[in-house]
C-alpha cells in the first residue's frame, strides 16, 4: 500500500473512491449546487458527480463565494467525502472548514489513480492508496 | 498561531457555532499564510451581496449563521446589491426581489450595515495605520495605497468571519515588510484621463500578479479619483493589494516600463469593436462627490438621449443633491446601492455598455455577457447626449 504525505488543512478520516482532475475547480459556476455535478464546460470532470467521492484536484480558483457552494453542497448531502489538493487556496480551505469536509494539501494528486479506493487521514495529513496499481 | 484564552474558548465553541466557525476560518487562514496572532480591526467590509452574482450559494450558510444570533464586533458594511430601490427594482420579477431581500435581511440580522457601496471609505474614511478587513478588491487597493490603512484582500467568508470576531490574522499586508515596494513601474507617457489610469491598472495588474509596484512618472498632483481607477484596474486583472505612487527608495528593485502604446493597447483591449452603446455607465467604483459634480457640469441644461446611469452610495447622493437634480433633469439616473456589473444587465436588454471605468469594461463581457467600450467621462457624456441610432 502506497502512502502520500501532505499537510492537514481540516482534520478527519474518510475513505472512498478517488475522483481525480488535472484542472483547477471553481465551485461557483463550476459545480451544480443542487446535484454535485461538474457543470464547467471543457473541464476534465465535466458530467461527473463529486457526491461521496474523494475529490482530488490541483487547486481552487474563481470567486470567494465558491466557499459557500461547498457549504450548500454539504447541507444538501452532495459534498465530497474529503478533498485532496496540491496547493490549498483560501476559497477551498474556507469552504472545507465551514462544510466540515476533511482536507489535505501538498499532495501530488496525479499520483492518485482515478476511480480507485483511497483513504484520507487528514489528522495526519496522509493519503493512503488502498488498491495496488 | 498564538491564541488568547478568550480566542481559544471561541475556537472551542463556547460562544456557539457561528463564532466558532468564524474563528476556525481566521485561524486556519492565519496558519496557512504564516500569521503569528490575531490583531484587532476597526471595521469590516463584506462582499457577497448581489443575488445576481451569487445566486443561492451563500443563503444556506448565512441562514445557519444568523440562526445562532451572533453580532458583528466592529462596524461592518456591505457591497452593492442587484438593484436600487427606486428605478431598477421595478424592472425585475418578484422572485429575484425576494431572494435579494432575504440576503440583505440575513446580513442585517447580525448587525451588518447595508451601506451597499463599493466605496465605504467615503462614508467613514479609515485613518492612516488602521487595520481593517475588506473584501472589495478596489477598496482594498485604495485603502492600502491612498488612505494608508491596512487590509488584506479578503474573500466574502473571511471578511464576515473577521467582522464577527473583530480581528484578523496578522499576515500579508498587515505586516510592514510586506507593504514595501517590490518592483518599479515607470510610466513613460502622460495619462490624459481617468479611463487611461484604469487601463494602466488593468495592464500592470496582468503583468505583476501579486507584487507591490511603485509607480514613477505619475503627475505630482494626481487626484484621488484617478488613483481609485488605477487601483480598481490593478485589482481586476491581478492580485495586487497595495501600490505606491509617491517617491520612495527603489534601489536594487526590478524595473518595468509602460509606454504610450501599452496604455493605448490596454484601452483597445477593454473596448469591443461593436455597434452603438445603449447604456452609458459612470460610477465603477461608486462615484465620489467630485465625480457626481463633474457629470452634472457636463449635462447641465442638456438632454441625454439614451440610458445613462451614474452609480454612487446613498451617503454621497444625499450630499450631492444639487448635482443629482441637474443630472436627473437632463434625463440621467443617479442610482444607489447597485451598479451595472452586479445587476441583471443583459436581462434589462443592454447589448453594449459605454463606461469610463476600466474595471467595469474588464468584467462586463464575462460577468454580464454584455460588450463594453471604454472612454473618458467627457466622451461618455457626449455619446449619452447624442440621438441613438
Amino acid at each position: 500500500m502506497k502512502t502520500l504525505k501532505g499537510r492537514t488543512i481540516v482534520p478527519g478520516k474518510r475513505r472512498g473512491k478517488a475522483l481525480v482532475s488535472t484542472k483547477p475547480i471553481s465551485f461557483l459556476g463550476g459545480i451544480d449546487p443542487d446535484s454535485g455535478k461538474v457543470i464547467e464546460k471543457n473541464h476534465d470532470l465535466a458530467g461527473e458527480n463529486i457526491k461521496d467521492k474523494i475529490l482530488c484536484f490541483p487547486c481552487g480558483h474563481g470567486s470567494t463565494v465558491g466557499s459557500y457552494v461547498l457549504y450548500s453542497l454539504a447541507s444538501k448531502g452532495f459534498a465530497p467525502r474529503a478533498i485532496v489538493n496540491q496547493i490549498a487556496d483560501p476559497v477551498v480551505v474556507v469552504g472545507a472548514i465551514i462544510a466540515e469536509i476533511p482536507m489535505v494539501d501538498k499532495i501530488d494528486v496525479q499520483k492518485i489513480p482515478n476511480g480507485t479506493e483511497i483513504e484520507v487521514d487528514a489528522d495526519k495529513g496522509l493519503v493512503r492508496l488502498l488498491e495496488d496499481s | 498561531m498564538y491564541l488568547t484564552r478568550k480566542e481559544e474558548k471561541i475556537y472551542d465553541g463556547e460562544f456557539g457555532w457561528a463564532y466558532q466557525t468564524a474563528m476556525k476560518i481566521l485561524v486556519r487562514l492565519g496558519d496557512l499564510f504564516g500569521a503569528s496572532k490575531l490583531i484587532p480591526i476597526k471595521s469590516a467590509h463584506i462582499s457577497g451581496v448581489s443575488y445576481k452574482t451569487l445566486g443561492d450559494a451563500p443563503i444556506d450558510f448565512l441562514k445557519a449563521t444568523a440562526e445562532t444570533c451572533p453580532r458583528v464586533r466592529v462596524p461592518s458594511t456591505l457591497n452593492p446589491c442587484g438593484f436600487d430601490s427606486d428605478y431598477l427594482v421595478t424592472k425585475f420579477p418578484e422572485k429575484l426581489r425576494k431572494k435579494q431581500a432575504l440576503i440583505l435581511n440575513l446580513y442585517t440580522q447580525i448587525g451588518v450595515v447595508p451601506a451597499l457601496t463599493c466605496t465605504p471609505y467615503y462614508l467613514k474614511t479609515p485613518k492612516n495605520g488602521w487595520h481593517l478587513a475588506s473584501a472589495e478588491s478596489s477598496a482594498v487597493v485604495y485603502t492600502n495605497s491612498v488612505l494608508g490603512a491596512w487590509t488584506n484582500r479578503e474573500g466574502s467568508p473571511s471578511a464576515l468571519a473577521a467582522a464577527l470576531v473583530g480581528k484578523v490574522p496578522d499576515y500579508g499586508v498587515h505586516r510592514p515588510e510586506n507593504r514595501q515596494p517590490s518592483i518599479v513601474v515607470k510610466v513613460e507617457t502622460e495619462l490624459a484621463n481617468e479611463a487611461e489610469f484604469g487601463a494602466l491598472g488593468v495592464c500592470v495588474g496582468k503583468m505583476l500578479k501579486d507584487e507591490v509596484p511603485v509607480f514613477q512618472g505619475l503627475p505630482a498632483n494626481v487626484k484621488g479619483d484617478e488613483l481609485k481607477q488605477l487601483g480598481a484596474g490593478l485589482a481586476s486583472s491581478g492580485m495586487i493589494s497595495i501600490f505606491h505612487y509617491k517617491p520612495s527608495p527603489t534601489k536594487g528593485l526590478e524595473r518595468v516600463a509602460v509606454t504610450k502604446s501599452d496604455v493605448r493597447n490596454a484601452m483597445e483591449n477593454l473596448s469591443a469593436n461593436v455597434g452603438t452603446p445603449d447604456l452609458v455607465f459612470v460610477g465603477c467604483p461608486h462615484c465620489s462627490l467630485g465625480e457626481v459634480k463633474a457629470v452634472a457640469d457636463l449635462v447641465r441644461d442638456k438632454k441625454v438621449r439614451r440610458e445613462f446611469w451614474v452609480c454612487t452610495s446613498r451617503f454621497v447622493k444625499e450630499k450631492a443633491m444639487e448635482h443629482v437634480r441637474v443630472i436627473e433633469k437632463a434625463g440621467g439616473h443617479v442610482l444607489c446601492d447597485t451598479c451595472a456589473i452586479v445587476t441583471w444587465l443583459k436581462e434589462l436588454g443592454v447589448k453594449v455598455m459605454l463606461t469610463n471605468s476600466a474595471k467595469a469594461a474588464y468584467y462586463s463581457p464575462t460577468m454580464n455577457r454584455v460588450d463594453a467600450v471604454l472612454a473618458p467621462l467627457n466622451e461618455c457624456v457626449e455619446t449619452a447626449l447624442k440621438l441613438q441610432r
